[in-house]
Order: C-alpha cells, then sequence, then structure tokens
C-alpha cells in the first residue's frame, strides 16, 4: 500500500495555485494541500513542502479564466479566503474536476467535489454579505471611520471594493481582529494591511451623540406585540453583536475600550 | 426639544409602517458623492421584532390633523408631539448612514396643517439630502394623500420609492375608519405615480441629457390586516389588481395592532399575525411563483388555511398534478412543489443535467424534504416512509407545522414574521369563517378529511364543517 501524501504550502493563494500546478504537472493526487498551521501530525500521511512560483501560479490562473471563466477564478479566490481547514483540497479536487470537464461541469452541484466546493463558497459569501449589513462604523478624531470585525472567514479583501465606492468621500478602516487583517481606504485607493494591534486616537466628541440616537432609534422601531428574538437571531446571528453598537446593553454603552497599538495605519491616514 | 426626544417620538410614531425595504433599484457610486444603492437593498439590523431595519423610518411630523381612527397619531390622541426641522433630518440621515447603520430614508409625515405644506416639507428635507450632501443613497417617501401633482412631481424626482398606503382592503372601511382620506385622493395620485413612471421611460430615449429619474424603485402600497371585515380572498384580489392596474413593485399587508380604542374598530386579543403571515405567502406565490389569483382562492373559500401554507394547500387541492417526478418535471413544475424555492428549483434543474438525481442528492443541493417529501418521487420512487394519501399528507403537514412553531422554528424564506399558535379567536375576526379551503376542496373530491386529536383543538371546527 502506498502512503497517502499532501503538500504543504505556506498560506498564500500564490502558493496554493503553485502547488495546484505542480500536481497538475505531475499528474498526482495529493490527499490534501495544507499549511503548516493545518498540519496533523500523522503516521500515515508524509507531507511534501512546495515552494511558491509566482509563474507557476500565474499559469494557473490563466487558465482557469480561460478555460472556466473570470466568475470562476473569483470563486476559487473566495474559497481559498475560507478558514476552512480542507480548503486547500477541496480547490484541488474542484479544479481537477472541472478543468478535465469544462465550465459546464461548475454546475454538477450534486457531484461530491463541486459541492464542497460550493458548499465552501456560500460560506464565505454569506460571511462577506453579513459584513455589508453588519459593519459598524466609529468616527475618530481626525476623520478617519474605524470598524473592528471578527468574521468567520477572512473577508476584508471581498467587502473593501463595496465601501470604497459608497463612502468615497471618507476615508476609513475594517480591521478584522480574528484574521489579524485590516482594510484601508484613504478616500483615493485601498489596500491591505497585516496588522496584529492598531493604536488609534479617540472617537470624536459627535460619536457618542450618533450611537446614542442610532441606540435609540433601533430600540423604539420594534414593536412589542410583535417581538421575537428567535427571528431576530436567525437573521443576525448573536456572534456579530459585540461589534455592533445598538446591541450593547445599556449599561455598557459609551464606555468601550479601544483597540490597541501601532498607530502606522491610523497616522497614515490621519493629518499631522 | 433635544434631538434624541423628537427621533423617539418620531419613530415611535412611524414603527407601524411596514414597507420598510431598500431594493429596487441599483444607482452606482460617484466619485465624490456619497452613497449608492443595490438592486437587492440590504437590512443592517434586524429589531428584536426580527423585522429588517433597513431605511431610517421616521415621521416628518407627527403633529397631523387628520383623525384616522385606528392611528396613534390621531388628533384625538393626547401623544407628545414632535417635528423635525427639515435640516435635523437630513443631518440625522447622513450621520447614520456614514456609519453604516442604514442604506436611507424613508419619510413619511402626518398632516402637518393641509397635504402640500406638508408634501412642502418633506421636499425640502429631501432636496438637502441630494443637492447639498450629493446622497445617492435610497430614498423612499410616503405620499400624503390629497397633495397636488405639482408636488408629486417634485418630490418623485427626488425620491426612489413612493408610497400610498390604500390602508383599508374597502372603500367602505376606508370611509369608516379614515374619514378624511377620501378614496379618490389616494387612488388618484397613484394612477398619477404610475403615469409619471411610464413617462419617464419614453423620456429616455428621447433625451441624452442628464436627467432625473422618476421614482426609479417604483411605488408601493399597504393595508391593514384584521382591523375591518375582508376576507382574504378580497385582500387577495384587490393585491392582484393593484400589481396590475398600478403596476406596483409591492402590496404590503400590516397586522392590526390595536392602539385605540374606538368603537368602530375591532377588540383583538392579540395581532393577527399568522394570517398575515399566510397573505404574504400567497403573495409570494403570484410574484415569484408564477401562481395566479384564482389558483391559490376562490370566493366559496374565501379564507386561506391557517395551518398549512397556501401552496401546500394549492398542491393537495391539484393532487392528481402530483408525484412530481425530480427528473422530468419542467421547471415551472419545480416551482410548484410546496417546500422548494425558487433557488431549490434552479439549482434541480442544474444539477439534473449530469446525473439522475436521488434522494441524497437533493439533500446535498440543500432541498428540505420536509413538505417536498410527499409531493416528489426520485426515479419512479417515494422517499422512505411516504404514503401518497392528500389526507394523510394533510394532516401530517399541519402536525409538523405545529410542532417547528411550538419549537419556535421558523419556515423557509418567508418567515419574517412570528407564527403564533392558530389563533381562530383572533383569525375568525374578520368575517363569519368559512371551512378552511383545502379541507373543504378535499371534502369536495370525496375524500373525508380525518380529524386526529392533536388536530382538532385546533382546526376542528373548520375542518368538521365541511
Ligand atoms: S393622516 Fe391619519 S393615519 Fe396619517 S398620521 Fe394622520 S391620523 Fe394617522
Amino acid at each position: 500500500m502506498s502512503v497517502a501524501f499532501s503538500y504543504l504550502y505556506d498560506g498564500t493563494l500564490e502558493g496554493l495555485l503553485s502547488a495546484v500546478f505542480t500536481a497538475f504537472q505531475r499528474r498526482e493526487c495529493p490527499e490534501d494541500i495544507v499549511t503548516e498551521a493545518g498540519l496533523q501530525e500523522s503516521l500515515f500521511v508524509s507531507y511534501e513542502p512546495l515552494s511558491t512560483d509566482l509563474e507557476q501560479a500565474e499559469r494557473v490562473q490563466a487558465g482557469i479564466v480561460n478555460k472556466l471563466g473570470p466568475a470562476n477564478y473569483d470563486n476559487v479566490k473566495r474559497v481559498f479566503l475560507s478558514d476552512d481547514q480542507r480548503k486547500g483540497g477541496i480547490i484541488l479536487r474542484y479544479l481537477q474536476y472541472t478543468l478535465r470537464q469544462g465550465p459546464h461541469s461548475c454546475t454538477h452541484l450534486a457531484n461530491p467535489v463541486v459541492h464542497d466546493f460550493e458548499e465552501v463558497l456560500s460560506v464565505v459569501s454569506k460571511e462577506a454579505h453579513y459584513m455589508l449589513q453588519f459593519v459598524r462604523f466609529a468616527q475618530l478624531e481626525g476623520g478617519v471611520f474605524f470598524s473592528r470585525i471578527e468574521p468567520k472567514a477572512s473577508v476584508v479583501p471581498l467587502i473593501m471594493d463595496h465601501f470604497a465606492e459608497r463612502f468615497n468621500v471618507q476615508p476609513f478602516m475594517i480591521h478584522d481582529a480574528r484574521h489579524q487583517l485590516t482594510g484601508v481606504f484613504d478616500t483615493q485607493k485601498w489596500w491591505l494591511l497585516d496588522a496584529r494591534e492598531l493604536q488609534l486616537p479617540e472617537q470624536t466628541s459627535s460619536e457618542d451623540e450618533f450611537q446614542s440616537l442610532w441606540q435609540c432609534f433601533f430600540d423604539t422601531v420594534a414593536i412589542q406585540e410583535r417581538r421575537n428574538p428567535t427571528c431576530q437571531r436567525n437573521f443576525m446571528p448573536k456572534r456579530f453583536w459585540g461589534n455592533m453598537c445598538e446591541q450593547i446593553p445599556a449599561q455598557l454603552r459609551h464606555r468601550r475600550p479601544q483597540t490597541t497599538t501601532p498607530t502606522q495605519a491610523a497616522r497614515q491616514l490621519l493629518p499631522a | 426639544m433635544e434631538l434624541l426626544d423628537k427621533l423617539a417620538i418620531l419613530s415611535d410614531a412611524a414603527k407601524y409602517d411596514v414597507a420598510c425595504t431598500s431594493c429596487g433599484v441599483d444607482r452606482q457610486a460617484v466619485k465624490g458623492q456619497l452613497g449608492a444603492t443595490t438592486a437587492a437593498g440590504i437590512c443592517h439590523a434586524f429589531s428584536a421584532d426580527g423585522r429588517c431595519v433597513t431605511l431610517l423610518k421616521v415621521l416628518l411630523s407627527n403633529a397631523c390633523a387628520y383623525d384616522c381612527a385606528y392611528c396613534v397619531n390621531r388628533r384625538g390622541n393626547d401623544v407628545p408631539r414632535a417635528t423635525f426641522t427639515a435640516r435635523e433630518l437630513a443631518e440625522l440621515t447622513i450621520g447614520f448612514y456614514r456609519r453604516n447603520y442604514i442604506e436611507g430614508l424613508f419619510l413619511s409625515s402626518g398632516v402637518l396643517r393641509n397635504p402640500d405644506y406638508t408634501t412642502e416639507q418633506m421636499c425640502e428635507a429631501i432636496r438637502i439630502l441630494r443637492d447639498e450632501y450629493g446622497f445617492r443613497g435610497y430614498i423612499h417617501a410616503k405620499a400624503v394623500p390629497g397633495t397636488s401633482e405639482e408636488l408629486l412631481v417634485r418630490l418623485g424626482v427626488l425620491v426612489d420609492r413612493m408610497s400610498l398606503n390604500i390602508e383599508f382592503p374597502s372603500e367602505t372601511s376606508l370611509k369608516a375608519l379614515a374619514p378624511q382620506k377620501a378614496k379618490e385622493g389616494i387612488v388618484r395620485p397613484m394612477g398619477f405615480i404610475r403615469d409619471g413612471i411610464k413617462a419617464n421611460y419614453q423620456d429616455k430615449r428621447l433625451s441624452t441629457v442628464r436627467r432625473t429619474r422618476f421614482v426609479p424603485a417604483g411605488q408601493s402600497t399597504q393595508m391593514i390586516i384584521g382591523a375591518s371585515p375582508e376576507t382574504d380572498h378580497h385582500i387577495l384580489k384587490l393585491s392582484a389588481g393593484l400589481y396590475q392596474k398600478f403596476e406596483l413593485a409591492r402590496v404590503f399587508f400590516s397586522a392590526y395592532i390595536p392602539v385605540n380604542r374606538d368603537p368602530l374598530l375591532p377588540a383583538l386579543s392579540e395581532a393577527p399575525l399568522l394570517r398575515e403571515h399566510r397573505l404574504y405567502q400567497a403573495d409570494w406565490l403570484m410574484r415569484f411563483y408564477q401562481f395566479d389569483v384564482d389558483e391559490i382562492i376562490d370566493a366559496e373559500h374565501p379564507m386561506l388555511d391557517p395551518l398549512i401554507d397556501p401552496k401546500c394547500g394549492w398542491a393537495l387541492n391539484h393532487i392528481d398534478q402530483f408525484p412530481a417526478e425530480i427528473n422530468k418535471v419542467p421547471y415551472e413544475m419545480l416551482l410548484r412543489i410546496p417546500g422548494v424555492g425558487v433557488r431549490g428549483a434552479k439549482r434541480i434543474a442544474m444539477a439534473r443535467r449530469e446525473r439522475r438525481l436521488r434522494f441524497e442528492d437533493l439533500k446535498r443541493l440543500n432541498i428540505t424534504l420536509k413538505r417536498a417529501k410527499y409531493f416528489i418521487t426520485c426515479n419512479g420512487a417515494f422517499a422512505e416512509g411516504v404514503l401518497f394519501d392528500p389526507v394523510g399528507i394533510y394532516n401530517q403537514l399541519v402536525a409538523d407545522a405545529r410542532g417547528r412553531r411550538r419549537k419556535g422554528v421558523l419556515d423557509g424564506q418567508l418567515s419574517l414574521f412570528a407564527e403564533p399558535e392558530a389563533d381562530m379567536g383572533a383569525w375568525g375576526q374578520a368575517a363569519n369563517v368559512s371551512p378552511t379551503w383545502s379541507a373543504q376542496a378535499l371534502a369536495a373530491a370525496g375524500k373525508s378529511a380525518v380529524v386526529p386529536p392533536e388536530v382538532a383543538a385546533q382546526g376542528a371546527r373548520l375542518l368538521a364543517a365541511s
């Protein structure tokens, strides 16, 4: 019996695509493609570390775009942003199937390989949509609007366009505290910062007032006779509430601690 | 008065308006201007009653000159009154919008002096938003009945959606309960807005100059359910007619919640939320599932069955069209299977091109079989344990729905609202309730509806009547 093997990659999209390239080139079927962190020591699986090769990655990207269309490449990127440990293997098997079968095979939803891919994809897309709904900005001294989020997938890259368009007149930052990734927009363009901690200026004095007004509105619009907390939680899961000012219990309001340390991002954005 | 107090009063006074959606228009962002809209709309929060919060929903003023029997703001009520200045309102909207709290503004108002004066004030607030702040987010304005056409045009080019509430499902009820709002004052402007929207489309071809579109997200209306004696049949016929005649984007139903005591109003023990829910389900069948109103309800059985959803009711009454073979029936028929939504039908249609689907495959497609399983076969076979007998299915569906409600779990996509236990008392308030449609039709087909004990308590009276 041959021993099962997996590829190890560096956790970047380029790394993953290089690994896919290797699998196609060698006509191999690795069990999985994992990062160092996702590695589970097992007697029965051997791991081969692969290096990241930009050129290979670009060839895979071009292959997907040409054969399956740009929308499908976008889907691969989305699945890559998921927190699911199995994503490397899922992407590999999906590409092995669809690149061979042609673009129509992406709709083979009952096929287990396509199904796994679609399932992860829908988790990521849902999470991105939740962020469009539930991101809350607070204005900081100097004018930057700041939002802290803790999504289940690393969706900041997927939501920056949306906010950069509608809020193009205001600089803002969206800090994903769970994936330590911050999206920064300076009213011209947006970029990503790998930021473990941020030190931020205080909130502006009018911020508290707007938050109280919003809390007041939010509490008032609910109709007592129709109270339905189950329904509320179905549409707006509790895990988001911690970062939404209207959900903070009355006695804790206005005393929220700020997030911490290097000010880089905020300073770059702020007038000196 | 503090802004906070005003907001409390004027959002409290506006909360009974249910038409809070931000959909229907895709307006791209423009460099240097704040805001954009998306065709599907975005819900930014869900209040404690489970309803979507997407717009800042407030009245400009609750100091109303009218005396509608059902309304908190009626002149005769002793409640605190407030009026926003146009600027306050604009600044509040912008402040909320910039923090991603909302998609925009839903502005309505009590009648301040007279309809035209009120509309002028509303126009001013929205003009500040659009002109001074360059605001490109969503705005829904509720037009005041009796407003002049000139002002409707002024308002219409500033907003995305306009609505006039017909308030009640019949003119008699309107006359009795909202004496100052004549039917003409509501229906004429609705026709005017429809024509304006149409004229706009013609303009589009004629002129290439930058023009302002008139009510791009269409118009909607709302009626109160359960405060007057009209039947579901009457209501659904009316709303089908409204969609057709006025080309409405939406008709909303609002379960009557007693806020005033008035001899003209019924004394309900609780809001008829389940009835409202069933009406919405029927409305969805017409809008998204290609059902005709006469397929869903008829004059002989004028109330929807409270115990099962209208799609199940339809299927049971057309049991000869089932079971549907998942691998064969056309897409239109997939749409008609109870428990299968538009998305589900599309996924089935796609997936079955690759392979013959089995029940396991349906699960993989995220099709919930709970209701669907009674009405479908896969490769000629029913799901395990399914007996294809309409009476048995009816009773099973009723029992399932009650179990779900007890657990507080909601049915599928439509469950925007709570489903309390079917309370026949509140339910029957509408009129002399006749036997439920599904049960009676079953009986007419020569199948006696068996009433199991657990159903008896709730529905026995209705079922037995046939
Ligand atoms: S016009 Fe009638 S429904 Fe409207 S606010 Fe005045 S009293 Fe209420």
